[in-house]
């Protein structure tokens, strides 16, 4: 099979090359795994402020809405984070006290939302709290297995039954200017967020759950259907393990489930992410980048990987491929020519563009401009 | 009469501590257990779990190895939800002196111990894992046991009898009139308060931490710390013990345990200063792995969990630089003899499978001195929870058609499963999906077994124990102690704590899927949830 571009890796960097060079007339290919970093995904793009003209319209054309005022958002274990350029579904405050007094919403048997913790972090910033735990028939534990009531199972639900939500809100709601709920709607319908804002006489916030992250699973499956609607041909539960390469050149890769037949192209677009998604590899001597065997940044002594402190910066997280400043997968020390490492495979080795989604997207946007300017 | 006031203070709550109070509290005292940390956090909770058969004792030792058979058939009768019957191999390889082999087997049967030597073909049948150029192989009935499960389940039936315990709380000073011990000063880290308790007997039984104790006491008892490192493999590969035969060495027992393996141990030499925070070096984590992979091939491509080490209570001898030749025997030294410091004993040396024995001896100790005439039971009374043998009876007599789940539960909790089942379906909801710990347990734990953090709760039931490290379940679990205790800013710290602890069992060995799976809790905890 032969395409113009073969992008490894679904996640949101391979997304947003995909349509980019989608939308310019190229042929693409992208090879997903399935599960990807958007699966954990806060909401707020780490890094990135007001970006440019056409990642907005992209996200706007995939029906994403995206908003970009810096502030603080809430996260789920009640503190706060600054951050700007977000999904429309998270809230952003101008300050930390964005209420007098809130209503925190869960659901009987829901463990994976973490109300208490959110009561705490408010009411230590002077916001007076009451949590409220409702039981709706259509999720209760009573009649799912052990182990059902997680993020995406009950969104599910909630496409359907949101309104009866909002029915057992307006009964509790009582002087609260603010109500917090877990973050478990808009799976499939994205206008759900905004219609229980409009219902709700109070500012509705929606914090994070434990993963899978509702809005990150949205994400993917919106740019997901954006890229396929552009003609991209999405290769689902599939991995390069395979390239052919001659002097300098990749001619193809070969991938698990289409064996002999080799995909083909004129550029490659490596977007495997890191160690969690196995962009990366590390063995108790060294990382390695299984496909290409393009050169990893890391430290030799394997002691100095870590720091044995959880919560401090870990070395480990920073390391990925070497690539040039067009972002040419390195071998050898000698760039591979049509060959674009982006994502979190690069780990922090190009700190210019940003880390997390903001180095996604930037570095997705340096190879497509590079591609695209090719005759 | 004063509440502070007992027949006998243990201190200590390691199994040791916990087996001494079960037997004191079953011979009719009363029973205060005093302990600075959470239970099963000293050399209990730092070893493979080995139900030893004796077998590897019986050249070297051949009463710790009689010892050690005795109390095996013993524990099977009264810890039957500690314990898994899985029967042991001690193989020699190609590069091992066959003739070490009738040795060994003579003196395993000399010390009372079943040890048959078996085809190599059969053993490569009956533990498939087994390195199969094995060139012989001997049968003896090892096993593995929970130490945590049979640490709790000793304090439990302490409670049941009357004790009580002390936990997170540090004996700072003893209460001393003349030559005798009268009782002990005490600090609570968690409430800061600071309690005096009263007792005729006060019993040491703090492991390698007992030199200090004797020390604060006013007496010397000289130990050796020989830190072991071990490795958990997040798959249990094999399903019989894997031992070498030949003389005990590094890294020459493979032990399988509930859903994992572990392999250990090396032995060396520590500072005092050392024994708080033990660490596992890069040297150790090569040596377990290249050699665990001499018994069972698969470990070198299997995940290893974590790793850990622990410092064995040896009573110092000679100048052995090791520690591997000490005696692994008993020792009970009554001060008033030995030193003329009454109303105070020590019980150390020994090991996990001897601590009922070493509880009786003590009890007997602490019995003689108060003039108390009442025999020991511990050896044919069953544990609170091992009342019947097989888990999966005991939880179809609970549930009759018990889920995964609660099969689990009731191979934790044996009979006292039911407490579990209150009805409530919302109360089996998965919190530990690894492990598949309920909310039911969880709470039970709470409640029942003095559970102050995550890390106590995982000594007990395993919470965070599995494969995924605590990644979803801690969370969780921080959740319900939070409701249980009311107070969120302790939780937090706990939380931090926790991640904090599986952390360092983490990164000696950090790379492949274990540093896949930090990677990710450590993007989630830090940019997700905002920890």
């Amino acid at each position: 099979m032969k395409f113009d571009t073969v992008i490894m890796g679904g996640g949101l960097a391979g997304l947003v090359a995909g349509i980019s060079l989608q939308q310019a007339g190229k042929s693409t290919a992208i090879v997903s795994m399935g599960q990807n970093s958007l699966h954990f995904f806060s909401g707020s793009f780490e890094s990135m402020t007001e970006p440019p003209q056409r990642v907005a319209d992209l996200f706007k054309d995939a029906g994403i809405g995206l908003h970009y005022r810096p502030g603080v958002r809430l996260m789920p274990l009640g503190t706060f984070k600054e951050s700007a350029m977000s999904l429309e579904d998270i809230e952003l405050f101008p300050s930390e006290k964005f209420a007098r007094r809130v209503l925190i919403v869960n659901f009987q048997g829901y463990h994976d939302f973490f109300s208490s913790f959110i009561a705490e972090g408010l009411e230590k910033k002077g916001m007076q709290c009451r949590i409220r735990f409702i039981n709706i028939p259509d999720i209760d534990p009573t009649h799912q297995a052990p182990g059902e009531m997680r993020s995406v199972q009950i969104a599910r639900t909630m496409d359907r039954i949101w309104e009866k939500v909002v029915q057992e809100i307006r009964l509790l709601l009582k002087d609260e200017d603010a109500v917090i709920l877990p973050q478990v709607f808009g799976l499939q319908d994205i206008s759900v967020p905004g219609r229980i804002r409009q219902s709700l006489p109070a500012k509705v916030v929606f914090v994070g759950t434990m993963p899978p992250s509702v809005p990150g699973v949205r994400t993917q499956m919106l740019l997901k259907k954006r890229y396929q609607l552009l003609g991209g041909t999405y290769l689902m539960g599939d991995e390069a393990i395979k390239a052919h390469v001659h002097e300098g050149v990749v001619h193809s890769v070969v991938t698990r489930n289409l064996d002999s037949h080799y995909l083909e192209a004129s550029n490659f677009i490596l977007a495997t992410g890191g160690l969690f998604s196995k962009g990366l590899v590390s063995n108790p001597f060294q990382l390695y980048e299984p496909v290409f065997g393009l050169d990893v940044e890391f430290a030799q002594d394997r002691n100095t990987w870590y720091n044995p402190a959880f919560k401090e910066d870990q070395p480990y997280m920073g390391y990925g491929v070497k690539a040039d400043e067009k972002l040419h997968g390195l071998v050898e020390g000698k760039p591979l020519q049509n060959l674009y490492a982006i994502g979190s495979i690069l780990g922090a080795t190009h700190p210019e563009l940003g880390s997390g989604a903001g180095l996604a997207i930037n570095s997705a946007l340096v190879a497509v401009d590079q591609i695209l300017s090719e005759k | 009469m004063n509440p502070n006031e007992f027949d006998v203070i243990i201190i200590g709550g390691g199994i040791t501590g916990a087996g001494t109070q079960r037997d004191c509290a079953m011979r009719g005292l009363r029973t205060l257990l005093i302990e600075r940390s959470d239970i099963a956090t000293g050399a209990t909770g730092r070893n493979h779990g080995l139900l030893h058969s004796g077998a590897r004792y019986a050249v070297n030792d051949a009463e710790s190895a009689r010892e050690c058979i005795k109390e095996n058939m013993i524990l099977r009768q009264i810890a039957a939800h500690c314990i898994d019957e899985t029967d042991g191999l001690f193989i020699t390889l190609p590069e091992d002196d066959l003739g070490y082999q009738q040795t060994f087997v003579d003196a395993c049967r000399n010390a009372g111990i079943n040890a048959d030597i078996i085809d190599p073909d059969l053993a490569r049948r009956l533990e498939p894992s087994v390195n199969p150029e094995l060139i012989g192989a001997v049968r003896v009935p090892d096993g593995s046991v929970d130490p945590f499960r049979l640490c709790a389940a000793n304090m439990l039936d302490a409670k049941l009898h009357g004790g009580q315990v002390r936990l997170q709380t540090e004996v700072t000073g003893f209460i001393r009139e003349g030559d005798t011990i009268k009782g002990v000063h005490t600090h609570n880290h968690q409430t800061g308060e600071d309690v005096d308790y009263y007792a005729p007997v006060t019993v040491n039984a703090c492991g390698i931490w007992g030199q200090h104790i004797a020390e604060m006491a006013g007496v010397k008892v000289g130990m050796f710390p020989a830190k072991g490192a071990l490795l958990i493999f997040a798959h249990r590969v094999n399903n019989l013990v894997i031992n070498r035969c030949r003389k005990p060495s590094n890294a020459d027992i493979l032990v399988p345990g509930d859903t994992v393996c572990v392999i250990g141990t090396t032995s060396t030499r520590i500072p005092f200063e050392e024994c708080d925070n033990v660490a596992v070096t890069p040297d150790e984590v090569t040596l377990l792995i290249t050699e665990g992979a001499k018994l069972a091939p698969s470990l070198s491509s299997t995940r290893i969990l974590r790793a850990y080490a622990g410092v064995r209570p040896l009573v110092s001898a000679d100048n052995d630089p090791t520690g591997r030749n000490i005696s692994r025997g008993i020792v009970c030294l009554d001060h008033e003899e030995r030193d003329g410091l009454k109303g105070f004993i020590t019980i150390t040396g020994g090991k996990l499978m001897t601590y009922r024995l070493m509880a009786e001896i003590a009890t007997d100790a602490v019995c003689r001195k108060l003039g108390v005439n009442k025999a020991c039971e511990t050896a044919i009374t069953p544990l609170p929870g091992s009342e019947e043998k097989s888990y999966e009876a005991v939880a179809q007599k609970i549930w009759e058609t018990p889920s995964m789940a609660q099969k689990a539960a009731a191979s934790r909790m044996g009979t006292r499963a039911k407490r579990i089942q209150t009805g409530d379906r919302r109360d089996e909801d998965l919190i530990c999906e690894c492990e598949e710990v309920s909310v039911g347990e969880i709470n039970a734990a709470i409640e029942r077994m003095d559970v102050s953090t995550l890390t106590d709760l995982r000594r007990r039931t395993r919470v965070g124990m599995g494969t995924c490290q605590g990644e979803f379940c801690a969370c969780r679990a921080a959740g319900l102690l939070a409701k249980a205790h009311g107070c969120i800013e302790r939780e937090r710290a706990d939380l931090d704590d926790f991640l904090q602890e599986r952390w360092k069992g983490n990164f000696p060995i950090g790379w492949g899927d274990t540093l896949r799976e930090a990677e990710y809790t450590q993007w989630v905890y830090k940019h997700v949830l905002g920890l």
